[in-house]
């Protein structure tokens, strides 16, 4: 009797449990699916921020690599750093890079990497205006515009099951296409309006690191002189609002703070000395 | 050095005198300052040429007079006159780079363009490199100091 209910529980129990292990699995799996769904819409935390900016900056540096020029590098860093250090991220691992490419443009990657091409580092004239560039980039970090854009991307490009694995982990196939995706986001652009608080912010920024805040728009009265169609400036006139339409914006906001700031150092000499290698 | 040269020859205008337009009537200051003497008033669309700027100001010649005007009001270009063309700085790095006559510059040409982004591959070499030319938080402290750069907290506009 003992035996027969023994072996009845036995062939009970064995169909019971193989009954449940499937739906098990695809309980995991779901559980995982909405972690990462989690993951995928969640605010992304500092780490993964900065692991998600080097893959974006290594593919930048394969579109162009760096200027092998010890001292601009290390002067445009030293900018940089004390800039940055003037942000609400002053803490970011904060990387400057002079691109070695003719053409104008600068790159805010998340996670606190900023590159600079010599093309534009050639048409500024004093550290002011170097300053009011590196500031308008840092403010894309500090405010995670890249990022967030990345982040939107991702959701909108990959299931929200990548999208999350893409987020987290380093070596995946979904990865891959975020970092492509992310580098591929600096031939479309942000949006108008995290532009156009850059070049606000920036002003800030460059106000409180003591220099001239002029440096910004004396760099956008000069691209603004140039062709739209000079393929030098080409793919960042599209990325960015005309500078034209940049000045009579900070011209109607930042008039009381671009006036109170306006007597502080500009360095020309400097920045002429510091960069007589690259130009 | 040599591509800059290259440019300069195109160029002999940059850095020196640039033709600008007056935006808005605006007044023509003997120095860059609010309080100082006014020269002459500009009218809007006034051809000028633009000189060195100071702070908030736009050293410039004018018909009417040489003197300050604020950099704000000014756009560089003549009134409607075309815009010059391809700064051709592109173009000169390819001959330069690569020898060639620069004709292919339309897919030839070096540097960074969407076509590169689009087909970047990652290179960890210049990964590598950038963080070696990094500067840390205290040193970059210590040039600022040099070039007498005092923080002071500023807020963002509202």
């Amino acid at each position: 009797m003992t035996r027969t209910a023994l072996l009845l529980a036995l062939l009970v129990a064995a169909p019971v449990q193989a009954q449940f292990k499937l739906p098990d699995l695809n309980i995991n799996k779901l559980v995982d699916t909405a972690k990462n769904v989690v993951k995928a819409t969640r605010e992304i935390d500092e780490n993964e921020e900065i692991a998600i900016g080097r893959d974006v900056a290594a593919r930048l540096l394969g579109a162009a690599p760096l200027m092998n020029d010890l001292r601009v590098q290390r002067y445009v860093n030293s900018v940089g750093r004390w800039l940055a250090s003037q942000s609400e991220r002053p803490d970011l691992p904060w990387r400057f890079g002079v691109m070695d490419a003719p053409q104008l443009n600068a790159f805010a990657v998340p996670g606190g990497t900023i590159f600079i091409t010599r093309g534009l580092l050639e048409k500024m004239h004093s550290e002011a205006e170097l300053a009011g560039v590196l500031s308008h980039e840092i403010v894309h970090v500090v405010r995670k515009h890249h990022l967030k854009a990345i982040q939107k991307g991702a959701l909108a490009h990959l299931s929200a099951d990548a999208a999350g694995a893409a987020l987290s982990s380093v070596n995946s196939e979904a990865r891959n296409k975020l970092v492509s995706f992310g580098t591929e986001m600096y031939s479309r652009g942000l949006d108008k309006g995290d532009e156009f608080e850059a070049d606000r912010l920036g002003v800030v920024i460059a106000a409180r690191g003591g220099y001239d805040t002029y440096g910004l728009p004396a760099v956008l009265q000069t691209l603004q002189g140039m062709n739209a169609k000079d393929s030098a400036v080409a793919l960042m006139f599209k990325t960015h609002p005309a500078p034209g339409e940049r000045l009579d914006t900070l011209a109607a906001k930042m008039q009381p703070v671009l006036d109170s700031y306006s007597s502080q150092p500009q360095l020309r000499e400097r920045f002429a000395s510091e960069t007589k290698t690259a130009r | 050095m040599r591509l800059f040269f290259l440019a300069a020859l195109l160029f002999p205008l940059l850095g020196q005198t640039e033709p600008a337009t007056v935006i808005r009537a605006t007044e023509l200051k003997q120095s860059p300052a609010t309080d100082a003497q006014t020269v002459a008033q500009l009218p809007e669309n006034t051809a000028v040429e633009a000189l060195d700027r100071q702070g908030g100001w736009t050293h410039v010649k004018a018909a009417s007079g040489e003197g300050w005007v604020k950099l704000l009001a000014l756009r560089y270009g003549g009134p409607g006159s075309a815009k010059k063309g391809d700064s051709g700085i592109a173009q000169v790095f390819n001959v330069a780079r690569t020898g060639s006559s620069g004709t292919q510059v339309t897919t030839g040409v070096r540097g960074l363009d969407e076509e590169k982004l689009a087909n970047a591959q990652p290179n960890p070499g210049e990964l590598e490199k950038l963080e070696k030319y990094a500067v840390a938080r205290p040193a970059a402290a210590g040039f600022a100091a040099k070039g007498k750069l005092a923080a002071h907290p500023v807020d963002y506009p509202k």
